[in-house]
């Protein structure tokens, strides 16, 4: 019975998402100058995606539906909460922004628009399927980039962004016709068992188009040219939200396609990742080095991280196949709190280097949060990013390939090489002479503020929580 | 349970210190900070009094599981390779906090940071998991950044970036490890590990490599020691009490009570450079020693040359070796610490630390050239003293395991000895070179009151060296056992 009212049940949580959509948008466009309801509603629509996704999670609700298309598993609804919270964090960090009416609205119509999409595309399991949910996460993504209008960074930003999503998106498509046109099926389990019969090179190729499109997607190497320019030019809060939520859902499809499609193709497309991961992981952190613009700096990390998750993926070929999706799992909840964290402090001191400066002095509260952040991303213990680490690497010690060891290597390698960008902001902040004093004057909403103290609340203590997490992600990675 | 209480009473008073008034005296503030590591010492101290017999394998211990998944767990424990360094932990920061008569910024914020270095610290010596001492290891790393980038010289922030760079890089590498090391064993406890934790001897020994290199810069162990000297130069005084007290043997101890008891074999080949590392570590620490004209690099370097002696006693891996090096640890935290403590006062009275421009100073400051000159007989092995029992222990286990590395070793003592005497001849004796210094104050008695437990300890280790090595004896042995029939 595909259409039965447990179906759509299992869709609660995007439709509670659409629900609360189009209430924003009709409130924006019926009651204008209501900037503080919008946001309010806004915001209670991501708690209550979060809360519904909560509820099916811990009631155990699974199964799938719609001719198999769509399945809600612990897997899919680990990543609906993750993308949900972020949502939340970043719809309270825009709250009390001076914006006027109709921007505040249109902003917070995207920003849910991208969850809507990101919350459906966790739970796809057909190729086209995917490929529309990863649209319509994507698509809003390069309204919000372009969406301050005034600044020519940011048209530029997202036109970039555009042209080449453009093409990862044709490229991707490519690959699931490929890979449609031997299977004469989109759906995953009959992918898999193409992919497990005698070899076929069309279908081969599909898959490796699919790879670079979603390489594109995640700006992994050698399609990450996009990021630093987007990063760059998008309103903070835009860079925070895009740079984790629909990033760290396109990765859990990304795997799902991957280890339920393709299981028997494991050993060509581990082997692909480990490679892409390796050059990411150097073409974040190494041009990160030389930045001096913040958000572009961070843009940078957010490749590198992109290759810390990939080497998890490379893991998954061998012995340890739950710990690697267990690290996929991890890694992106420990990555969202201190890399939101890290741009929204950006968004309030701004995006040059030099106005960290003295930070400790001026704002000692916003100096301290990204202190934690900062750490947190090079992965000092007992922060977050320590932990999303800690499980790449075990996973990847623990499959027993050789080329996996080496991406790990890398790993650990291109650690090093980050603390010097990472600290550099540090120093900035701790030692140096203040520039000016606009920093302290700048007023910023207090949502934003207590999103940051929060997020850096949860960075630093990410290791009460790991036990019960991994528990979390144990239970629901059954890939 | 009292174990993980010692550990984490430092954080609440961390949490204490930033959460008292802005406008809170400055006194008042000192008194709270000395009151709250004040309990931890007392609380080691009881547990010197009630357990020290039971320490001979892990006692006090508690094992809660923490990572199921990846079989981590939060397990502490201390067995008497650990006590020492816990205790001297304790006092130290205690000593460090009533120390910072020179901090006078933002003195909350350097307490707090303070007592979460205190954490990371006492969480090593109490670890028995192999994750968990890597969290309390570098636990200890951002504080010591800050303390040193934030209140030390005009230096300071290219020798913090320094410090945190190449221990960093070291503690990578022997987390890389640890990690291969538990996932190859199947376990992260230290127990389950004992010995090799059932790797093969090629196994053991390729995961010891980057453990023991690790462990080396951490030391630091002579051509990895070059964020040393920086970071000691720049540093405020009390933070230099914990930096060369303490956090040097957070490697040490990594060798003693991590490395070689679990991981015998993988170790063995090594030893005999470690050997040799540490009459590097000996001679280089004393020759370019000699060679300083900067008074707080002399005692730096000496440190180093001590640091030769505790390796080599371990690198022994004998009962006389390797309890003369757990008891050097803690000897060498005593007068090194003093040491420091001294400078630092000269350099507040005299406002220089140049040897050429001091001298003549026990005439001005009688009690503060006193104990300088304890604290230098102290280093240079002067019986009587509580080094010199240690270092004669490392020397003779060294002696037997490695002859020509000990005998090499000893001649340490010679120069050793030679240039803390030339020193000591130029800088407290002589004649007055600066007609200011005859105004100068000799040492308060709260600075009095920082330095005299050391002194004390010195001497009464001196004497009774079997106060500390009945806690440790045990423990030494069972590792020895471990070792033996690995």
């Amino acid at each position: 019975m595909p259409y039965s009212a447990e179906a759509l049940f299992a869709l609660l949580p995007e439709l509670i998402g659409a629900v609360f959509l189009l209430v924003v948008l009709m409130v924006g466009v019926f009651l204008p100058g209501s900037v503080r309801v919008v946001g309010g509603l806004a915001a209670a629509g991501a708690a209550a995606v979060f809360a519904v996704a909560m509820w099916m999670f811990a009631s155990g609700f699974h199964g799938t539906f719609f001719g198999g298309g769509y399945v809600v598993d612990g897997f899919a609804l680990y990543f609906k909460l993750l993308v949900a919270g972020c949502a939340f964090f970043v719809v309270v960090a825009c709250l009390g922004w001076a914006w006027s009416a109709g921007d505040a609205t249109e902003y917070l119509v995207l920003i849910l628009s991208v969850m809507f999409g990101a919350t459906l595309l966790v739970s796809m399991r057909d190729l086209f399927g995917v490929f529309l949910a990863l649209e319509l996460s994507t698509i809003p993504s390069y309204a919000l980039v372009a969406f301050d209008r005034r600044r020519r960074e940011s048209s530029e930003g997202a036109m970039k962004y555009i042209i080449t999503g453009a093409v990862a998106s044709s490229v991707l498509l490519y690959g699931i016709v490929l890979i449609y046109g031997t299977t004469g099926s989109a759906s995953l389990p009959d992918v898999a068992k193409t992919f497990s019969g005698p070899q076929q090179p069309a279908a081969l190729l599909g898959l490796l188009l699919l790879i670079s499109g979603f390489a594109f997607k995640v700006s992994a190497a050698p399609f990450h040219f996009w990021t630093p320019d987007a990063y760059q030019g998008a309103p903070a809060t835009t860079a925070a939200f895009i740079s984790v939520a629909p990033k760290m859902a396109t990765f859990a499809v990304l795997l799902r396609v991957l280890t339920e499609g393709a299981p028997g193709e494991a050993p060509v497309w581990t082997a692909v990742l480990a490679v892409i991961a390796i050059v990411t992981m150097f073409a974040g952190n190494l041009p990160a080095l030389r930045q001096t613009n913040v958000r572009r700096m961070l843009a940078y990390s957010s490749v590198a991280h992109s290759g810390y998750v990939l080497t998890a993926f490379a893991a998954w070929q061998g012995g340890a196949r739950a710990e690697a999706v267990q690290a996929v799992m991890i890694y992106a909840v420990a990555y969202a709190v201190m890399n939101l964290g890290a741009f929204l402090v950006v968004d309030i001191v701004g995006e040059e280097a030099k106005s960290f400066n003295g930070l400790v002095r001026t704002r000692p509260g916003l100096a301290a949060s990204m202190f934690v952040f900062m750490a947190a991303l090079v992965g000092i213990p007992p922060l977050s990013g320590f932990w999303g680490k800690l499980w790449v690497i075990l996973s990847g010690a623990g499959s027993g390939s050789v080329l996996t060891y080496v991406t790990v290597g890398a790993l650990v390698v291109s650690t090093v090489i980050s603390v010097p960008y990472y600290f550099g902001i540090v120093r900035g902040m701790l030692f140096e002479e203040p520039v000016s004093s606009e920093v302290v004057k700048k007023g910023e909403p207090a949502g934003l503020r207590l999103a940051v103290h929060a997020l850096a609340f949860l960075t630093l203590i990410f290791f009460v929580g790991i036990a019960p997490l991994s528990a979390v992600a144990r239970a629901a990675g059954m890939l | 349970m009292i174990t993980t209480v010692t550990i984490f009473i430092p954080l609440l008073g961390a949490l204490l210190m930033l959460l008292l008034p802005e406008e809170f005296e400055e006194r008042r503030v000192r008194a709270i900070a000395a009151a709250v590591a004040a309990v931890p010492l007392a609380l080691t101290l009881y547990i010197y009094f009630v357990y020290r017999q039971d320490l001979g394998a892990p006692a006090l211990t508690q094992d809660t599981t923490w990572v199921s998944a990846l079989n981590i767990g939060y397990r502490v424990g201390l067995d008497g390779i650990g006590f020492g360094m816990f205790l001297l932990t304790a006092l130290l920061t205690l000593i460090a906090v009533v120390a910072a008569w020179d901090v006078r910024r933002n003195l909350r914020q350097y307490f707090a940071l303070l007592f979460v270095a205190e954490v990371g610290m006492l969480g090593v010596f109490a670890a028995q998991d192999l994750v968990l001492f890597y969290v309390f290891f570098e636990l200890t790393l951002l504080p010591m950044y800050l303390l040193v980038g934030a209140w030390g010289d005009e230096n300071r922030r290219a020798a913090a970036i320094k410090f945190f760079l190449y221990t960093f890089l070291g503690s990578t590498i022997m987390l890389a490890g640890f990690l291969a090391f538990g996932i190859l064993a199947g376990s992260f406890s230290f127990s389950a590990l004992e010995g090799g934790g059932g790797l093969s001897r090629v196994a053991q020994v390729a995961v010891a490599a980057p453990i023991v290199l690790g462990l080396l810069i951490k030391v630091p162990a002579v051509p990895l020691h070059g964020w040393l000297l920086d970071v000691y130069l720049s540093s405020p005084t009390s933070t230099n009490v914990l930096l060369s007290g303490v956090l040097p043997k957070l490697g040490t101890y990594g060798l003693l009570r991590v490395a070689i008891p679990l991981l015998p074999q993988g170790v063995h080949p090594f030893l005999p450079y470690i050997a040799i590392l540490a009459v590097i570590n000996i001679l280089y620490g004393a020759f370019v020693g000699f060679m300083q004209q900067d008074l707080k690099a002399l005692v730096s370097y000496s440190s180093l040359a001590t640091l030769g002696f505790i390796l080599l006693g371990a690198s022994a891996v004998n009962a006389v070796g390797y309890n003369g090096a757990v008891l050097q640890q803690f000897t060498h935290g005593l007068y090194s610490a003093l040491l420091f403590l001294v400078v630092g006062i000269f350099q507040a009275r005299t406002g220089t630390r140049k040897i050429p421009e001091l001298g003549g100073l026990v005439g001005r400051m009688p009690w503060a050239a006193s104990l300088f000159a304890v604290g230098s007989l102290a280093a240079m092995g002067l019986p009587g003293l509580a080094v010199f029992s240690s270092e004669f222990m490392t020397l003779l286990g060294g002696y037997d395991a490695h002859p020509v590395q000990g005998i090499l070793a000893a001649l340490g003592i010679i120069t050793g000895a030679f240039y803390f005497l030339y020193m000591l001849a130029r800088v407290i004796f002589g004649p007055i070179k600066n007609p200011a210094y005859e105004a100068i104050q000799d040492a308060t008695p709260l600075e009095m009151t920082a330095i005299f437990p050391l002194v004390a300890l010195l001497v009464l280790l001196g004497f009774f060296p079997g106060l500390l090595v009945v806690v440790q004896h045990h423990a030494v042995q069972s590792v020895l056992t471990v070792i033996g029939g690995g």
